[in-house]
């Protein structure tokens, strides 16, 4: 169960119009990918994704799975937004644990053993199935899989505290003192039978938000249930803020991240009929990742360009993302930004900045079709909505 | 489009391709970084809303079948029609020697055809066509036969025809090099089903192969009615490697890409999960087309990359057209060279061919 109705709000311009699940990633990706497919490479051919904040262009790209080889006669990729019943009046999910307790009859189709619960705005690349095997030796009513964070940030996380048998005896959400550096990746593995207990519990409770950070993992242990802690060692990121974004996008062009030329497990995309990107006479594309569409006539270097980007002549582009269909016009120059899709940075216009040391930096981000006039100046840390702030 | 069904030829292998085709036949071919030569005839059918296809083949056809699969890339696996496969049934004569035999070989295929009309393409003429445009003439002319055809003109021998006041074809015009009177044709028809197979069963009392040297030739002096149609975009014929190497370097060029590429038509083929191309630190492009899937250190100049290659630090390529997933090692340097699938060379090589005799690395060599 993949849930992907989350807003990004922290995203701003980037998530105004579409679900985070849907951003793009790392040129070819969409942020969906990566749990998609690593659903696939683990073998799980039901998956059901849970959409509510602005779903179109999300339930669109998800289509029927077939492109990450989820369209099975068997299963499938379901896309389950809130719905109403006979004499209820239906309601929007109102938390992570709640978006599970609306679907329990989609998954009761399946009568499953177990139920991987999986968000849908974190790039890596993990092997489900050794993490249901850990569950299953264990005899967990939960497994939770975490990550080793460095100990200065462990109060940005949920952190898990284990004891001396292997099991989970505490979860902090954002301590001020950590006691351990183990953060939740937000991936966990029930009992199916067992979590529709603490579910159908938690929704009678009229104080819980109805979380499962928040609620059902404490309640569980509460009730000394077995939770076990999967290490998870490797490449993972949350995006969920524009630094984070760019911070991601900028770690896919080292050697150090994640591995995404690997045939055994394969990160698939939904793309877009484009031919190969093609490199003008005066192309300059250094250090940076281009993607089939393109058409690069200016100079690219350290950035991460979707499909179907345009770097016209004499145009400048650095330390950027843009997504699919973003165009910058001859003679423009973008420097630390993230350009939304199908947005046009107009000729000779200046979007972002270097970095000057000072508290108020930051990425520029402009938002999908937005239009910056020719000539016009964003500065660093900028957030474009609309194309009417920028036609200065 | 549910009036039309498509035949498409994709059993010929040009002995002037030499190791290209070794493996393959010419519809198989890849081209343009990702594609097979068979996409563009396929895509032109499916983005017209053609339904019904049958693709015909007859011998070192692995590579084809491995990639057309189902049919799905263009929407071909269908529940009601989509893509058929055909093979030679019963004892063949060996190679075709045309069309017609090659049609005759799949008769029973073409009576079942349930349309009116049918539409005939080689999968080895690089062109991207309106085939949706080029039917309707078709059905509103009433004419027995519509020859797609263009004002330019062809690398290579080809038909013309002439053409009367009203536009229709008056005569043909066999074995015509250069320019010349009338139109080139493309070898691409749109027949009525009643007409073709009345065209087929002459060539076969006859013991004739070809379909417009013999049957097309023998209808308009039976007076049968054609009407010709007009494509000017962009389009080659691959007969042979200085064919292949000229039109892939035409893919440099905005107008013939645009041409071969228009948004509104987009050539569809086999996916495969590649990674977006990556460029190295002391990464050199210039006037080059690149798929998905490369990692670039080196210097790329006048280039087609297909997926998956490699290019090492150091090394130089100008003018070459490397296929999936070639490896070229640091400090190598090649010039006018087509490597084909999976080839290595080593570090420090140096190969040079030329524009007129380009070199070829066969299939999975390592130099």
């Amino acid at each position: 169960m993949l849930l992907a109705g989350g807003q990004g709000s922290r995203l701003y311009a980037l998530t105004a119009k579409v679900a985070k699940p849907n951003m793009p990633f790392g040129g070819k990706y969409r942020i969906i990918d990566f749990p998609l497919s690593n659903c696939a490479n683990s073998g799980i051919d039901t998956v059901g994704v849970l959409t509510q904040y602005q779903p179109l262009l999300l339930n669109r790209y998800v289509g029927s799975g077939q492109a990450w080889d989820l369209d099975s006669t068997d299963g499938g990729v379901y896309i389950l937004p809130p719905y109403q019943s006979a004499g209820e009046r239906g309601s929007w999910f109102s938390g992570t644990a709640n978006a599970i307790y609306q679907n329990m009859d989609f998954i009761e189709m399946y009568d499953p053993d177990h139920v991987l619960i999986l968000s849908g705005d974190h790039v890596y690349k993990m092997d489900y199935s050794k993490m249901l095997r850990a569950h299953t030796a264990a005899g967990a009513a939960c497994t939770i899989a975490v990550i080793q964070v460095p100990m200065e940030e462990a109060t940005r996380f949920g952190i898990m505290n284990v004891g001396e048998d292997g099991f989970i005896n505490e979860f902090e959400e954002k301590p001020a003192h950590p006691k351990s550096d183990l953060a939740s990746m937000g991936i966990y593995i029930f009992d199916w039978q067992v979590l529709k207990r603490y579910l159908i519990e938690d929704e009678n409770d009229p104080d819980s938000d109805k979380d499962f950070g928040k609620n059902i993992i404490p309640k569980m242990l509460a009730a000394g249930e077995k939770l076990l802690p999967y290490r998870f060692e490797g490449y993972w990121r949350d995006v969920g803020t524009i630094t984070s974004l760019w911070d991601a996008n900028m770690d896919m062009l080292g050697t150090t991240s994640m591995n995404l030329y690997d045939p055994q497990w394969p990160i698939r995309a939904k793309s877009p009929i484009r031919p190969p990107h093609y490199a003008g006479p005066m192309a300059r594309i250094v250090h940076s990742i281009v993607t089939e569409g393109c058409v690069i006539e200016g100079n690219v270097e350290n950035s991460v360009l979707s499909n179907s980007v345009t770097v016209g002549a004499g145009a400048t582009v650095s330390y950027s993302i843009l997504m699919p269909g973003a165009v910058v016009e001859p003679g423009a120059v973008v420097e630390y930004a993230i350009i939304g899709e199908h947005t046009r940075v107009g000729a000779g216009a200046h979007v972002g900045g270097q970095p000057d040391g000072s508290e108020s930096w930051g990425v520029a981000t402009i938002g999908p079709d937005v239009a910056v006039r020719a000539g016009v100046t964003v500065p660093p840390s900028a957030m474009i909505y609309d194309s009417s702030e920028v036609q200065a | 489009m549910t009036d039309v069904h498509a035949i498409v030829y994709a059993y010929h292998s040009s002995p002037r391709l030499g190791e290209l085709t070794r493996t393959r036949t010419n519809a198989s071919l890849p081209f343009a970084g990702r594609y097979r030569l068979i996409d563009f005839a396929l895509s032109s059918l499916s983005n017209a809303g053609v339904r019904d296809v049958g693709v015909i083949m007859q011998r070192d056809y692995q590579s084809l079948l491995d990639h057309l699969g189902s049919g799905k890339a263009w929407d071909l696996s269908r529940r009601r029609g989509g893509m058929r496969l055909l093979p030679p049934f019963g004892n063949s004569r060996g190679d075709y020697s045309g069309t017609a035999e090659a049609l005759n070989a799949v008769i029973s295929y073409v009576r079942d055809i349930p349309q009116e009309h049918v539409i005939l393409m080689p999968a080895d003429i690089l062109c991207n066509i309106d085939v949706a445009a080029a039917v309707n003439r078709h059905v509103q002319s009433g004419c027995g036969v519509t020859a797609v055809c263009t004002h330019r003109t062809p690398n290579g021998t080809h038909y013309r025809f002439t053409t009367d006041d009203t536009g229709r074809v008056r005569q043909i015009l066999f074995r015509q090099l250069g320019a010349g009177p009338g139109v080139a044709a493309l070898e691409i028809y749109i027949v009525r089903k009643a007409v073709l197979l009345e065209i087929l069963d002459r060539c076969e009392r006859e013991n004739r192969f070809h379909f417009h040297r013999d049957g097309i030739a023998a209808y308009l002096e039976r007076g049968g009615t054609m009407d010709v149609t007009m494509h000017d975009g962009y389009f080659a014929r691959i007969d042979a490697v200085e064919d292949y190497f000229a039109a892939s370097m035409d893919m440099l060029l905005p107008g013939p890409r645009a041409s071969l590429f228009p948004t509104d038509r987009p050539v569809r083929t086999k996916e495969r999960a590649d990674v977006s191309t990556y460029y190295g630190e002391h990464a050199r492009v210039e006037n080059s087309l690149v798929a998905d899937g490369c990692i670039i250190e080196g210097t790329v100049k006048n280039c087609v990359l297909f997926r998956g290659v490699r290019v090492a630090p150091g090394a130089m390529l100008e003018n070459c057209i490397l296929m999936q997933d070639t490896v070229i090692c640091e400090g190598t340097a090649l010039k006018f060279i087509i490597s084909d699938k999976d080839v290595r060379v080593s570090p420090y090589v140096t190969l040079t061919g030329s524009e007129k005799l380009p070199l070829v690395i066969p299939k999975g060599s390592e130099l």
